[in-house]
């Protein structure tokens, strides 16, 4: 079943294109993980996925119904499948973390506050912080705060999670309890699209590797496809010297 | 120096000055109360409004903080007469005051407006906050708790150096009633190390009620020594 079809999107800031034509499929209970340099435009597709950056060309469809993001209504039904994590965690720092991740699902979607309590209790479970309902953001270190960011995003029960380099701002040595905690997702059969510079990670849970350069696709594949046998130039010189230190 | 102090006629006079402390104390939370609404209005105007809207509020900012507050309370109390407007001294003092105050927390409120992140004001729209939510939910917090040092010394300052302008056109606020007072048997100096004792007083019960409240609502780490 074909969860997520983007088909030759388009986006531009200002006068430069940098998305020039993207189209990939993303399966049901499948990772997906976006690679490549600086500027490649990788970012851009997630954010194109939630409507921050609007698509100057071609479309976006979950489950065969395409998103129209002039449309308030679609680009919130969009969000209710899609949830985000950013590269600087972006919580609201001004709430605790029980706050940042039930203030969503309590105050925007009405749900029982009860209910999402329980929820929440449990997300900050899976991702190691149940001891931490009470603590502001402030209080935590990067690799928690991500980590909390990611409860925040699951609490909205999306069908896909979206992570946008979600390590690139931790020191190394956290960047291990993060990971630990999409490979846990990863296990529950979570479908999610990955930005990230861990290569060594997405070999090791992506199904689906897409090596992204200027806006365009270079090639795609199997990790090992595009790991160990890149055919295009680009790509082989990217890996080169990326896989070698 | 030749001079003996003479405590008596101050203590029996205490309750009109205690009055008058009062008297600041309103005066000073009335203008402030007012200056930070207009505060919040301009500052808003600046960061979101269009030019047209941005330059009035620029040329009002400008023309109050690069002019004595004095001034402005002798315009309105001077100068108005001569255009057949008479307000009293009190509501002299407080347009001034207010009309002042809230230029300086135009400043101190912009700063407010311009440090939230945008990126956290990302993360609510794709959790699907709408424009009003986010102010309420994201904008509005951070610029509480972030500007709340300036605003509680602002405070302070209008509580002490504001209000006691009051006293030169006739208020019968803290200073007025020490001149009122000190101007009938020349214990001058009496009277004003009584009075400086009660100002400090007064900003100091301010700094801690302000310091608590900030602690309590915003989470903001306000010493107060």
């Amino acid at each position: 079943m074909l969860h997520l079809g983007v088909n030759d999107i388009r986006a531009s800031y200002g006068a430069l294109e940098v998305l020039r034509g993207i189209s990939m499929s993303v399966k049901k209970g499948e990772i997906s993980a976006l690679v490549g340099p600086s500027g490649s435009g990788k970012s851009t597709v997630l954010r194109a996925l939630v409507g921050l950056t609007p698509i100057t060309g071609g479309n976006i469809e979950i489950a065969g119904q395409t998103i129209d993001y002039r449309s308030a209504r679609s680009v919130r039904a969009a969000r209710d499948t899609m949830a985000i994590v950013f590269q600087q965690y972006n919580l609201f720092q001004n709430m605790t973390v029980m706050g940042n991740v039930t203030f969503a699902p309590i105050k925007i979607k009405r749900r029982p506050v009860a209910e999402v309590e329980a929820q929440a209790k449990k997300l900050l479970d899976l991702v190691g912080l149940g001891d931490k309902h009470g603590a502001y953001p402030d209080q935590l270190s990067g690799g928690q705060q991500q980590r909390v960011a990611i409860a925040r995003a699951l609490a909205l029960e999306p069908k896909i999670l979206l992570l946008d380099e979600v390590t690139s701002a931790l020191d190394p040595e956290l960047v291990t309890e993060v990971l630990d905690t999409i490979r846990r997702l990863a296990g529950e059969g979570m479908t999610m699209i990955l930005v990230s510079h861990e290569m060594a990670f997405v070999r090791e849970v992506a199904n689906q590797v897409v090596f992204m350069d200027r806006g365009e696709i270079i090639e795609s594949g199997t990790p090992r496809e595009i790991f160990d046998n890149p055919k295009t130039d680009r790509a082989q010189d990217f890996f080169s010297k990326i896989l070698r230190h | 120096m030749n001079y003996t102090f003479q405590y008596g006629v101050v203590w029996k006079n205490l309750g009109e000055l205690f009055d008058g402390a009062i008297l600041t104390f309103q005066l000073g939370a009335v203008s402030f109360a007012g200056g930070a609404l207009i505060g919040l209005f301009c500052a808003a105007l600046i960061a979101y409004g269009p030019f047209i809207l941005r330059l009035p509020v620029h040329v009002y900012v400008v023309a109050v903080t690069n002019t004595p507050a004095l001034i402005q309370i002798y315009f309105l109390y001077y100068g108005l007469p001569e255009f057949g407007i008479r307000w009293s001294s009190e509501a002299c003092l407080l347009i001034g005051l207010i009309l002042n105050a809230g230029a300086y927390l135009t400043l101190i409120m912009r700063a407010g407006f311009l440090s939230v992140r945008r990126t956290e004001l990302e993360a609510g729209q794709v959790l699907g906050l709408s424009i009003v939510q986010q102010v309420r939910y994201i904008v509005v917090p951070h610029i509480a708790k972030s500007i709340y040092p300036a605003m509680a010394n602002f405070f302070i300052v209008i509580l002490v150096m504001g209000t006691s302008i009051g006293s030169l056109i006739g208020v019968d606020e803290l200073t007025g009633q020490a001149i009122n007072l000190s101007s009938v048997n020349y214990r001058w100096l009496e009277y004003f190390t009584v009075v400086a004792l009660m100002y400090v007083v007064l900003t100091f019960i301010a700094s801690v009620g302000l310091a608590l409240l900030g602690r309590w609502a915003f989470r903001v780490k306000a010493r107060i020594f």
